[in-house]
């Protein structure tokens, strides 16, 4: 591993860009310096000011919690270039002007150390031509760091070595976006918009122009280009006014002045109607108009024939919508190709071209096919890059497919396809990926830090991973050991879909843990996200259906004890968490030994939508919290802690971060909090190790639990009977959240009484089941499997 | 007991009034009670001030900061002598006024010749507006004529707006002009003479581990918006019910303040030869339920008028204190008050509500009223008190 050390950032231009990354190094414990222009009139620092509090409103949510926002220091070029000196990276993220990024490298240089490293977020400019800005000195340590938006979200950061970039400075840069700031690194080559722009804004261009010239409507494309090819929900137009249409033609115009020579470049124009809009100051979102409006509640979208706006209605036609859905992509695309269905036609045409323009320009703008595969998922949301959808879909066959448009004239340039494209099978392959400049295969990067990821995400046709050695299994779960990691550290991994939580579920968990005890030093729970989204609700539903009340009883039981006995197993249990840990996954994670979580950990109990409470100790493990922090507190008073906790259930807060999870006391401040969820598996397995090693000793169960008992619940029923006089909830609602306050202040006892952990959770399963016989909290969960909201009645 | 003699206010004063958070956000409120107390005591030169029976001070939440007696803590800080007394009263907002009508009682029994009455209260200071630590008694819950126990100041005004059917519009109108009004007397000196304005000390870190002390002298009441407009307020949305009309807007303001008026015996005011202001003509509290608490002045106000001997006509200045829009125009329509005589200066939507020491501040206001002009003989101050109650405190000029 690299020791690249850095203990503090400076991000130079507070831009959307800018204000994000540096939000993004506070989430990771990095201290941040935030420079902007020094303000024209007020505070000095008023243009950063009002930046960073600007990312305290915005959706979705830069800081991993809103306090992140104290480590972003405001500060501006006219008075704080001394605080450069103190700086380990600087990363400039100003506007794409070339005069104006080489005037401020001037003006900061001198303030830079020269063991530095001087990075740019430019998402176009050349980075050679901006290293020649930077003193000699300096030059080594320059390159181009390009994130995505929003970084804290996109996984993609482009990072582009100039002629004079020292190599070990780069791989530590990328070990350090990697396992800090939880990064996926693509290596690009300083040709113009890089790798996933070059072919993500080309993408937008050829549909446009297939909308055009197949007369489709910009809903219907939006449609076609989202969810249905595995792209994001905001597909194309909505997306392009996401970004702002007045960026999107600003990008195309630097394709336009930058690549002269490329095949495609008398496409590199912005269409009529969108140089109108932006005539017109329908910039898209940021003006409230654009290809997409909002009138009240109705979206309306731009009829370019009608010159005005309409009702956005567009759908995928049913015959293009079966094609679609089928799972074999070699048959998918010759369903398209065949169809003479406009939109099937369309399909096939945007495919077509960005696979002829991928294969044209691979050896230009990427080392490999891989590179730019992952380029266009981490960058745009792409569920599979272009190579791995062609090389899916039968390389050879497409490969002539797309051969016979180019004669046919029906490719947007008739450019010739390169000669590797019919020398080859595919791109991907067990010994890696085809790269067109060295006409050879390329393995994964060697740097040390990819050793943390012990499942990274791959391409389609690279070699299978170690599913390591199974030791048991049920329909639920399944135990196994990684043997090259820790022979000893079990894995405990949910099977079921989506990692819900049913009887068979619950019997594995137990099961699992006897083992452990039995035969291992540590259990690790671990499976790719989601961590677990619930309790099995259908289970549920089907057993209410039968009467078998009894039945469900002894379940709520075994979930009872399915969480005890990952808390008081005599081995250490390390819950490693990613995506959502929802109800009782949300239980599971609370009665863990120790939590390794990625960052983007989505934590609640949600069983309120539902009608129900929870009732796999999440309630008990929340007034065992509050009595541990009442101790602690002069007074002793247990309510206080009790209050935020009943308003978290009642409410089904859920914790949008990791670090949000720490604050509402889902996981404890020393949990481990992992930026690259990538590494959990390795994280935790060495943490369960560690702890076996340091002597565990699982918690005892506590027989004096002080309890908030009948005056916190009369306290919290104050809250409710407001609510639902205010009309803000209904009389069910106030039942259920009754029911939580009850069992978050451990029953109907006198406020202070001293119970076992045993009586919480019996008072808890009673409330539970006394919810689940109300035939209002059946509705809900009939409703909620029916449509996947929640009922409010 | 028989009433044996008149009492006289014979000086009044107040802070400013601070928004919640404000102004005043770390000034704590047994300071702001010292301050008002040194003030009221110097406007009597040569006051003997040993001759004080008893400070008595309302407060509405007397706990943390204002709690362990305030009246006893904020009369020994202000430098009174040890062997005057201080007693803490709670009627929740008519706190103030009540330590007003128990210090003129104190003086028409013959008790004593000299009395303060003050009211202190600082909403900052509490981490929940309920108090530090809320706990409901079980029982209330039990029965369904209990529920208005627990009702939120807010929600009770919602009921109000419903049972007295006053529209969002005129809430909002009345919210208006309560915030015009009271600009309108800023900005005529109005509340100078009342005001004993508060230097603020704030002490913040400064450079090498030295604190720095930052003063500011705080003259005016924050609270009024010169910016209000009927737009604006029509645009908040209801806090206390889905469907409501109640909004930040035209409900009043959380705040921060004191105020104090110094009594005294008909022998007194000879003795010290000082000219009163006012005679304290008679005190009423009354019951409503709960969940309509607002209404309280309703039945106090004719309490006290008939207590006083007087008719509602002969009342020229009526501080009614503006706990809601819905409250006081439910008040107004249903006792037929005059609306110019209402709250001339603005209320609480506009200036602040730091609960139990409106009384005493506003007292400050008709006193002032009186001095400044003639025409005013009759001043009352009135309002409603959470969990169902109204109060009236009727004064008369001479």
């Amino acid at each position: 591993m690299s020791k690249l050390i850095i203990r503090k950032v400076a991000v130079l231009g507070a831009g959307v860009m800018g204000a994000q990354i540096a939000a993004h190094c506070a989430n990771a414990d990095v201290p941040v310096v935030l420079f902007d222009l020094p303000a024209k009139d007020g505070k000095p620092n008023g243009i950063v000011d009002k930046a960073i509090a600007s990312l305290k409103k915005l959706d979705p949510k830069p800081l991993g919690s809103k306090d992140r926002a104290q480590y972003i220091e405001a500060a501006n070029y006219g008075s704080d270039l001394e605080k450069l000196r103190e700086c380990d990276l600087i990363i400039e993220a100003i506007a794409e002007k070339m005069e104006w990024k080489l005037d401020l490298y001037a003006k900061v240089a001198p303030f830079i150390r020269t063991d530095a490293i001087f990075a740019s977020n430019t998402s176009g400019l050349p980075i050679n031509a901006l290293s020649e800005g930077m003193t000699v000195a300096l030059r080594p340590r320059f390159c181009g760091i390009h994130f995505f938006n929003p970084p804290r979200y996109m996984p993609l950061v482009e990072l582009i070595p100039t002629k004079t970039t020292d190599g070990q400075m780069l791989d530590d840069l990328e070990t350090w976006l990697t396992t800090r700031l939880g990064k996926s690194i693509v290596r690009a080559k300083d040709t113009p918009n890089f790798v996933a722009n070059r072919v993500g804004v080309f993408s937008i261009l050829a549909v446009m122009h297939h909308t055009q010239q197949l007369g489709l409507g910009f809903d219907e494309v939006d449609a076609l280009t989202g969810p249905s090819i595995g792209r994001p929900k905001s597909a194309t137009y909505r997306t392009a006014d996401v970004v702002g249409l007045d960026t999107l033609a600003h990008v195309i115009g630097t394709m336009d002045a930058t690549l002269p020579k490329d095949p495609w470049h008398g496409l590199f124009q912005a269409p009529v109607w969108l140089k109108a809009l932006i005539e017109k100051g329908a910039l898209g979102q940021k003006t409230r108009a654009g290809i997409f409006r909002k009138e009240g509640k109705k979206i309306m979208v731009l009829d370019v024939a009608q010159q005005d706006y309409r009702p956005s209605a567009g759908e995928v036609a049913p015959e293009v919508a079966a094609i679609l859905k089928n799972r074999n992509p070699a048959e998918k695309f010759a369903q398209l190709r065949a169809s003479a269905h406009p939109q099937a036609q369309f399909l096939w045409a945007i495919f077509r071209d960005v696979f002829h323009y991928c294969a044209y320009h691979l050896g230009d703008i990427a080392d490999n096919a891989r590179d730019l595969d992952f380029a266009m998922r981490w960058g745009f949301g792409w569920s599979m890059g272009p190579f791995e959808t062609w090389q899916a879909a039968g390389w050879a066959d497409i490969a002539q497919a797309i051969q016979a448009d180019i004669d046919a004239g029906k490719t947007m340039v008739n450019a010739p396809l390169p000669g590797w494209v019919f020398a080859r099978k595919g791109v991907h392959e067990a010994a890696g990926s085809y790269s067109a400049a060295d006409d050879a295969l390329k393995a994964r990067s060697a740097l040390t830090v990819y050793g943390r990821q012990l499942y990274p995400e791959q391409v389609l046709g690279e070699a299978p991973k170690d599913r390591g050695e199974t030791i048991w299994e049920n329909e639920g779960v399944r135990l196994w050991t990684r043997p090259d990691q820790d022979a000893r550290i079990g894995i405990l991994s949910i099977t079921s879909k989506m990692h819900a939580i049913g009887s068979e579920v619950l019997d594995g968990v137990i099961e699992a843990v006897a083992r452990a005890e039995r035969d291992l030093d540590g259990l690790v729970v671990w499976h790719d996200a989601p961590f677990a989204v619930g309790a099995n609700l259908m289970q549920v539903a089907e057993t209410l259906k039968a009467g078998q009340f009894d039945l469900l009883e002894r379940t709520v039981d075994k979930f009872q004890r399915a969480s005890m006995t990952l808390k008081h197993a005599q081995v250490p249990v390390v819950a490693a968490v990613q995506g959502m840990a929802l109800g009782g996954g949300c239980e599971f994670v609370m009665h863990a030994s120790h939590r390794v979580m990625a960052l983007e950990s989505y934590v609640g109990l949600v069983e309120a939508g539902v009608g129900l409470i929870p009732a796999g100790g999440g309630c008990k493990e929340f007034a065992l919290q509050a009595h541990q922090l009442a101790q602690r507190a002069a007074g002793g008073d247990v309510y206080l802690y009790i209050q935020n906790s009943f308003q978290t259930i009642a409410m089904a807060t859920v914790a949008k971060s990791a670090l949000e999870a720490v604050q509402l006391g889902f996981a404890k401040a020393s949990d481990d909090i992992l930026f690259n969820p990538h590494e959990l598996l390795y994280a935790a397995i060495r943490r369960a190790r560690a702890m076996a090693e340091a002597g565990y000793r699982p918690p005892m169960m506590s027989r004096a639990v002080t309890v908030a008992g009948r005056n916190g619940i009369a306290t919290c029923e104050m809250m409710l009977i407001n609510m639902a006089e205010g009309g803000f909830i209904s009389a069910h609602d106030y039942t259920v959240a009754k029911a939580a306050a009850t069992a978050l202040c451990g029953g109907e006892v006198e406020t202070n009484a001293r119970v076992s952990e045993q009586w919480i959770l019996d008072v808890e399963r009673a409330q539970f089941m006394a919810l689940l016989k109300n035939e209002k909290t059946q509705q809900r969960i009939v409703h909620m499997l029916e449509t996947g909201k929640p009922l409010r009645n | 007991m028989k009433q044996i003699q008149e009492a006289y206010i014979v000086a009044a004063t107040r802070t400013p009034v601070s928004k919640r958070n404000g102004m005043f956000r770390s000034v704590r409120p047994d300071d702001m009670l010292a301050h008002v107390l040194r003030s009221v005591v110097g406007q009597v030169p040569g006051l003997d001030a040993s001759e004080i029976g008893d400070v008595i001070v309302g407060c509405a939440m007397p706990e943390a900061e204002q709690g362990m007696n305030v009246a006893r803590i904020g009369l020994l800080l202000a430098g009174l002598p040890d062997t005057v007394p201080g007693v803490t009263t709670n009627r929740f907002c008519a706190s103030g006024i009540q330590a007003v009508a128990d210090a003129a009682n104190q003086i028409r029994l013959g008790q004593a010749d000299v009395m303060i009455a003050a009211g202190t209260e600082s909403m900052s200071v509490m981490p929940q507006i309920m108090g530090n630590k809320v706990s409901l008694n079980p029982a209330i819950f039990a029965k369904q004529e209990n529920f208005g126990i627990a009702f939120g100041m807010g929600l009770t005004a919602e009921k109000v707006a419903e049972q007295w059917k006053i529209s969002r519009e005129d809430q909002d109108a009345f919210a208006l002009q309560s915030n015009q009004r009271a600009c309108a007397a800023i900005a005529a000196g109005h509340f100078k003479d009342e005001i004993t304005p508060y230097t603020v000390r704030t002490h913040v870190p400064g450079e090498g581990g030295t604190v720095r002390v930052i003063e500011s002298l705080c003259e005016n009441d924050e609270g009024p918006r010169a910016d209000a407009a009927i737009e604006k307020l029509g645009k908040l949305r209801p806090v206390f019910a889905a469907r409501g009309s109640v909004t930040a807007g035209n409900s009043s303001q959380m705040s921060d303040g004191a105020g104090a008026v110094l009594l005294m015996s008909e022998a007194a005011v000879k003795r010290y030869g000082v000219t009163p202001i006012a005679r304290f003509v008679s005190f009423s509290v009354a019951g409503v339920p709960p969940h309509i608490m607002g209404i309280g002045p309703i039945e106090a106000i004719p309490r006290a008028l008939k207590a006083g001997g007087l008719t509602q006509s002969q009342l020229d200045w009526i501080e009614l204190n503006e706990a809601f829009a819905a409250q006081s125009l439910a008040v107004m329509r249903q006792l037929e008050l005059d609306p110019a005589k209402v709250n001339p200066l603005g209320g609480a939507i506009a200036l602040g509500h730091p609960l139990g020491a409106t009384g005493a501040i506003r007292t400050a206001t008709i006193m002032s009223a009186m001095q400044r002009d003639p025409s005013v003989k009759y001043g009352m101050v009135t309002m409603c008190i959470g969990t169902g109650m109204g109060a009236a405190g009727i004064f008369e000029r001479v």
